[in-house]
This record gives structure tokens, sequence and C-alpha cells, in this order.
């Protein structure tokens, strides 16, 4: 497995987490003040960004204990091809699950909560997917 | 016939060894990627950008279309 998948996987870890992490604070979101709602999510951003620079950090040292060498990550015009392909991935992924939760809220009544934790797990889910597409790219 | 998608191989592995064995590491230094984009290149699974076709050619002191060609 190359230094490459291995912090994509790391990646992976970190904003599942986060989600798992949300998803258990968010259970009564439907009685919850949306002040509460939206200071869980901030706080969900804020550790998944945390987790997945400890995890980079530690993947790397972990590896580099086991492989014996330091493996520099250099990025070049193929991470920058992969990662074009999984912005377009997590932006058309974010986009769709926006339209339909404007949808959902303009015409079926759901509360501003609900669409506020949809709009924020469509992000989470569309950076996963595209991370997953990252390592087919890189397999 | 130019809608037609290409298949563009390379001799990059063969040339690697011809060149007192350099090893990827080796190369991938020489023209600025990692080395796991010389792997994938060697691999078939990446066609590099024209830029990089260039440096890995003069790598070997080579012209472009020695290095890369289209399989027929």
């Amino acid at each position: 497995m190359n230094i490459k998948i291995r912090n994509t996987l790391g990646e992976i870890t970190g904003a599942s987490i986060a989600m798992i992490w949300m998803c258990t604070n968010l259970t009564e979101a439907s009685i919850m003040t949306i002040e509460s709602v939206s200071k869980v999510l901030a706080q969900g951003i804020g550790i998944s960004i945390i987790l997945i620079i400890a995890l980079h950090i530690v993947i790397n040292i972990l590896s580099s204990i086991i492989t014996g060498k330091y493996e520099k990550d250099i990025d070049d015009e193929r991470d920058k091809i992969y990662e074009l392909y999984a912005l377009q991935l997590s932006s058309l992924i974010f986009g769709i699950s926006l339209v339909i939760t404007l949808v959902l809220l303009g015409w079926f009544n759901l509360s501003i909560n609900t669409g506020l934790i949809a709009i924020t797990f469509a992000g989470f889910i569309g950076s996963i997917v595209s991370l997953f597409l990252k390592i087919y790219l890189y397999r | 016939m130019f809608k037609k998608k290409i298949h563009i191989e390379n001799a990059v592995r063969k040339l690697r060894f011809n060149s007192d064995e350099m090893t990827q590491q080796e190369l991938a230094e020489l023209v600025g990627v990692s080395r796991q984009t010389i792997v994938a290149i060697e691999k078939y699974k990446y066609t590099p950008s024209l830029d990089l076709a260039f440096k890995i050619a003069l790598a070997f002191d080579m012209e472009i279309q020695e290095v890369f060609y289209i399989n027929q």
C-alpha cells in the first residue's frame, strides 16, 4: 500500500469518526434548538479537521517505523488531476444534496434543523465518496 | 479516425534498465514527480502530460517518440 492510499484512508477514517460523533450527538435533533444543532455541526467539522491532521501524522510515523525509511509525500501533476476528479465528484454530490434539501425544506415542510444537518452531512458524504474515488485511482 | 481512443504506451521501464539500472526513485527525482507516478506510467495506468513526457525523454537523452508511442 503506497503513501497516497494510506493518507487517503486516514482522511476517510477521520471524516467517518467525526460523522459518527455528530450522529450520536444529534439523536434528538428534532427537539434541539438551531443554536445547539449548529454547535454540534461546527464541533464535528472541527473534530474531523483535527482527526485528519492527527491521523496523517500518526500514519506517517507508523509507516516510517514499520518500513524503516521515511517516504516523502510529493504532490505532482497526477495528484492534481486526481484531486480535480475528486473535487468534481464531491461538488456534484453536495450540489444534488443541496437542491434536494432545499426542495424538501420549501415544499415538504422539512424542519430547518434537519435541513442544516442534511446539508452538512452531504458535504461529509461527498468528501468521503471522493476520497474513495482517489483510492480507486491510486490503486 | 481521431475520435477513437488511443492507447499510449512507453518504454520507460526498459530505458531505466538500459540506463545503468536506474531506480524508479532516481528517475522520479530527476523529473520532479513522486515514485508512485513513475510506477503508474510504467504500468500504463497514467499518461503523463506533455511537459512530463518531455522531461522523461530528456532524462534518457532521447526523443519523445522513442519513449512514448501509440500502440496500433
